[in-house]
């Protein structure tokens, strides 16, 4: 996963230089170009208008919910991850392979399928919408349908980071450890979860940015009611309906921020990893 | 369920604020979203279509301040804004709207067909066809007009390029469409419309799936040369972009109708009737009806109609009854699935 | 500490792991588990280790019944052919772990889990060492970690799967020798499952010889040298050379040649298959010795001893093993007569030779004598 740099070649010569310059010149133009962009717009108008972007109770109630929805999404994330991660690398069982396949399948997926599955399940008209609906449970155009199509989304993110780390590692320091006398609880706290923190740690992040910035699926199932279902993305693309540039840049702003937050603790996490990686004392 | 969450204030964050208090409850999320219609009894849902945003923010802000002053209660309406389209399949899947405000009459129609939300008979609740405004579809082009578009004919015209949004998915580009063939049919009758119709959307570069998304095509993203839209959007666009661009009326265009309706089964369900009635009786009170002229929206009241007629040129305009025959027949000819748009439009 | 194994069956799908293996190891007693891959040595030592639980049969270890218990309860020392260790704790943490995750009540004092590590690090002698990172350390370093960690707990039974397998080979030679040793400092009945039969014939008190998910022998070093049970544990513990012969009254009778029987004890007369070793091979060059006629075709060496490869009148090569100054007088090519001091049968009048032999004995090295 990680490249370790004594394994690499020194760049020389031409060809390596163009190549790195094209990839250089790729990364400005599709990344910083579309940074500097959100940001020039969302202060044309002055830094005042840019502020008063955030004062705005719809603006508020948006960070609100994407808040909520990555608090609730990342945790069960978190749990599913390390559960299937862990039967798959440390158990033999039939259908691992199906269930690798599943794992994987949301990345595959467009996301406005992703959240349309729900509609089918949940929705009024759905499976189980006429039963829901007699218990008077909401979930559709509500936070648990937004919770649910960030969760298909980003399911895969941590148990796709852990699964290959803990195939690797195997599960001979677990039998040792049970060996010594520890249960488990013991042996996860004190062996497993030490040896895949970061992986764990990269992970949750990446998963923490996916559901923050999820648009496709939570559009779906979101009703795009103001103030109450729409998540800062969703509150990107009203603000821009509403011809308000500057308001819509000036959110856009806050995602983007997320994702340099996530970029720069990424790599910080990334440092760490290469260092366990390599064993050495921490 | 819902004794229990009763402590909740009946406040317009009432969802978020149950789900910050409860978000320890994981193990039953669908006890939140549970809470939002129940314990907010004086919060109504308005499900609307895109270009309604700046109409709507005005008219409930007035509402607001009428209602208060009238039963001293405080009253937030939500709004969602979408295709029409969308928006309608959105009350089908369980969007819990307490009135609808769409583009036009046939997506309505669906709610009451597919998801028996309200009687089929609706639109003979509330005067004018429940219609308390009117539009028509205009022409948007450059300033100058420099292609020098004067009617639906010049749209033809070599090397013009024309924006406008998706007939299956949205209901300006409904309305579009029909004004359109509409227009073929004055040449020659169906043949001379269908002719009319596939050469019009050969130069249609961007089909967006709403009326919105087309204005932002045409006038943030610069592309095309002509945009058709609602007569009020034009006038938005004018507003929100300066003397970019200019309106052209052709010399004849559709009588648009988008009709508004409380959704019964939604205002029983959440005890709103009332307040769902009232809201939608009060866009045709003179108040309302002013804002609505502002917003460039053709009012139906004699008195705004009159203050704000030289914002509206007055053009022949077909109606979906007398020329299509009604929407549940222009929907099924033209826009269902294998229809005939879809047999028409072939993208260059 | 005695461990009684009584009938043990495994069976993976329709592969047998284990068919039936009953044995028994004293208190104090080094055991090797000795055998080919698939022989079931590392599926028995899983099934004493907690690791897997048997289709039939029942584990001892004074009277109190083994599987009965969780792996966790048994209290055994496992080291692993990987090692095994916590990578994210220093040597003197992963050889403390065990005494650290005792509850509250029975686990020793802080003080008494350091003094404990302290020892565990001089009887394993890598002293100085506590602080260190698993990844600061050698193979050998590490697997010395790995008994002290395995040691800390004061295990009823110490099993050892392959540990020196990923060591090379003077490395391999040296723990070998501090593994006895801290055997006999510690007194722990212990368990060596190795392929290597070498190391289990140098170490072990007795080696378990097993083939098939049976026992073939159990017994000393020596009695498994001198009396091999079956022609397989003859095969698999050395390179063997094959000769036809003719029994009669417990002799071998070749072609200018006769040797005795060693197993089986009593075996019939009539026509069977002689196996013998390279160092109970003699060669005479003299005019009227006795022995089977043979042509050298080959001297190679190998420290202080000569293998010299002869070849048969029938095209059999055969092989003998002779001190470097005995084989001085012979060279390429020379005619000789070739004759065994001792043989095992391994078919027609004594048993079939299980498995494939010819296979096994080649897949120990180069050196392999080849035959018929």
């Amino acid at each position: 996963m990680i490249a370790r740099s004594h394994q690499l070649q020194r760049v020389d010569g031409p060809i390596p230089i163009l190549l790195l310059t094209v990839a250089l010149a790729w990364l400005a133009l599709i990344i910083g170009a579309p940074l500097v962009t959100v940001l020039t717009e969302a202060l044309s108008k002055g830094l005042e208008t840019f502020l008063a972007t955030y004062k705005e109770p719809d603006a508020l109630a948006a960070i609100r919910l994407t808040l909520i929805v990555a608090a609730i999404a990342v945790p069960l994330n978190c749990a599913f991850g390390l559960a299937a991660a862990w039967s798959i690398a440390k158990f033999d069982f039939q259908g691992k392979a199906l269930l690798l396949t599943i794992i994987d399948l949301p990345l595959s997926m467009s996301p406005v399928v992703s959240g349309l599955v729900w509609v089918l399940l949940f929705g009024a008209r759905g499976w189980f919408g006429h039963d829901l609906d007699v218990a008077g449970i909401k979930i559709i155009f509500a936070l648990p349908g937004i919770v649910l199509g960030t969760i298909i989304v980003t399911v895969p993110l941590i148990a796709r980071e852990l699964i290959p780390l803990m195939t690797e590692q195997g599960v001979d320091e677990e039998l040792a450890a049970t060996s010594l006398g520890a249960g488990g609880w013991t042996v996860f706290r004190r062996v497993t979860l030490p040896n895949i923190r970061w992986a764990l740690l990269h992970g949750v992040l990446l998963c923490n940015a996916r559901a923050m910035g999820e648009f496709g699926a939570v559009s779906v199932l979101s009703g795009h009611i103001r103030g109450m279902t729409e998540t800062l993305p969703l509150h990107v693309e009203s603000l821009y309906n509403d011809y308000d540039f500057v308001g819509a840049f000036a959110a856009a702003t806050l995602l983007a921020g997320l994702a340099v937050v996530t970029l720069v603790a990424k790599t910080v996490l990334e440092q760490l990893i290469r260092a366990a990686s390599t064993q050495k004392p921490a | 369920m819902t004794h229990i969450l009763t402590h909740l204030q009946p406040s317009r964050r009432g969802v978020l604020a149950a789900a910050a208090r409860g978000s320890a409850l994981i193990a039953a999320p669908s006890l939140l979203g549970g809470v939002a219609q129940a314990a907010s009894p004086l919060t109504l849902l308005n499900v609307s279509y895109d270009p309604t945003r700046e109409l709507y923010k005005d008219i409930n802000a007035a509402f607001g301040g009428y209602w208060k002053s009238k039963t001293g209660q405080a009253v937030t309406i939500n709004q969602s804004h979408s295709g029409s389209g969308a928006s309608a399949r959105a009350v089908i899947d369980g969007l819990q709207a307490d009135v609808v405000t769409l583009a036009l009459a046939g997506d309505i129609d669906e709610i009451a067909l597919r998801a028996k939300l309200l009687p089929a008979n609706w639109q003979s609740r509330l005067p004018n066809n429940s219609t308390p405004y009117t539009s028509t579809v205009v022409f948007l082009t450059h300033k100058g007009n420099p292609w020098k578009i004067h009617d639906w004919g010049d749209l033809l015209k070599p090397g013009i390029s024309v924006i406008t949004s998706n007939p299956k998915t949205s209901g300006g580009g409904r309305w579009a469409y029909l004004a359109a063939y509409a227009y073929g049919l004055s040449k020659g009758g169906d043949a001379a419309a269908r002719d009319y119709i596939t050469r019009l959307y050969q130069t249609v570069p961007v089909l967006d799936t709403g009326a919105r998304g087309s204005t932002t095509t045409f006038a943030k993203r610069g592309l095309g040369d002509v945009l058709l839209c609602w007569e009020n959007e034009a006038y938005l666009t004018i507003g929100e972009f300066g003397p970019n661009f200019q309106i052209v009326y052709p010399s004849r265009s559709i009588y648009a109708e988008p009709p508004v309706a409380v959704v019964d089964k939604n205002v029983d369900r959440h005890k709103t009737r009332a307040l769902a009635e009232a809201y939608l009786n009060f866009l045709y009170t003179p108040v309302a009806q002013d804002i609505i002229g502002k917003h460039h929206f053709r009012p139906i009241l004699p008195a705004a109609k009159a203050k704000y007629a030289s914002g509206f040129k007055q053009i022949p305009m077909v109606t979906v009854n007398d020329t299509f025959g009604g929407w549940t027949k222009a929907s099924k000819i033209h826009f269902a699935d294998g229809g005939l748009f879809d047999k028409l439009y072939k993208p260059s | 500490m005695t461990l009684t194994i009584d009938g043990i069956f495994k069976q993976f799908g329709q592969f047998p792991a284990l068919a039936g293996v009953s044995l028994e190891a004293r208190d104090g007693e080094f055991l090797s588990l000795l055998g080919p891959s698939g022989s079931g040595k590392t599926t028995l030592l899983r099934v004493l280790a907690g690791l897997d639980k048997p289709d039939h049969g029942c584990v001892f270890l004074d009277g109190v019944d083994f599987l009965a218990l969780s792996a966790r309860e048994r209290r055994i020392g496992l080291v692993f052919q990987q090692y095994a260790l916590f990578r994210h704790m220093t040597v003197a943490k992963n050889i403390a772990f065990g005494l650290e995750v005792r509850p509250r009540r029975s686990r020793p004092s802080a003080a008494a889990i350091k003094a404990r590590v302290e020892e565990l690090l001089a009887l394993t002698q890598i002293e100085g060492l506590g602080g260190r990172y698993p990844a600061q350390l050698s193979g050998g370093q590490r697997q010395r970690v790995a008994v002290a960690r395995a040691l800390a707990v004061e295990p009823r039974l110490l099993l050892l799967d392959e540990p020196f397998g990923a060591l090379d080979a003077k490395v391999r030679k040296e723990l070998r020798g501090e593994l006895r040793r801290i055997h006999d400092a510690t007194g722990v009945t212990t368990i060596l499952v190795t392929h290597d039969q070498e190391e289990a014939m140098d170490l072990a008190d007795r080696v378990v010889l097993m083939n098939q998910g049976r026992i073939e022998q159990i017994g000393s070093p020596a009695e498994l040298d001198q009396t091999p049970a079956s022609p397989f544990v003859f095969t698999f513990l050395g390179e063997t050379n094959r000769l036809n012969c003719e029994v009669l009254s417990g002799y071998a009778r070749f072609d200018g040649f006769a040797a005795p029987v060693v197993t089986p004890a009593r075996p019939a007369d009539g026509k069977a298959e002689a196996l013998f070793r390279p160092e109970d091979t003699r060669l005479d060059g003299g005019a009227h010795a006795e022995g089977l006629p043979v042509r050298i075709v080959e001297i190679h060496g190998r420290g202080s001893l000569r293998l010299i490869e002869c070849q048969a009148l029938s095209g059999h090569r055969l092989t003998a093993e002779l001190p470097e100054t005995l084989a001085a007088q012979f060279e390429v090519g020379q005619r000789v007569r070739l004759a065994a001091r001792r043989v095992v049968l391994a078919s027609g009048a004594g048993e079939t030779v299980a498995g494939d032999p010819v296979k096994l004995v080649a897949a120990k090295g180069p050196a392999a004598t080849s035959a018929i």
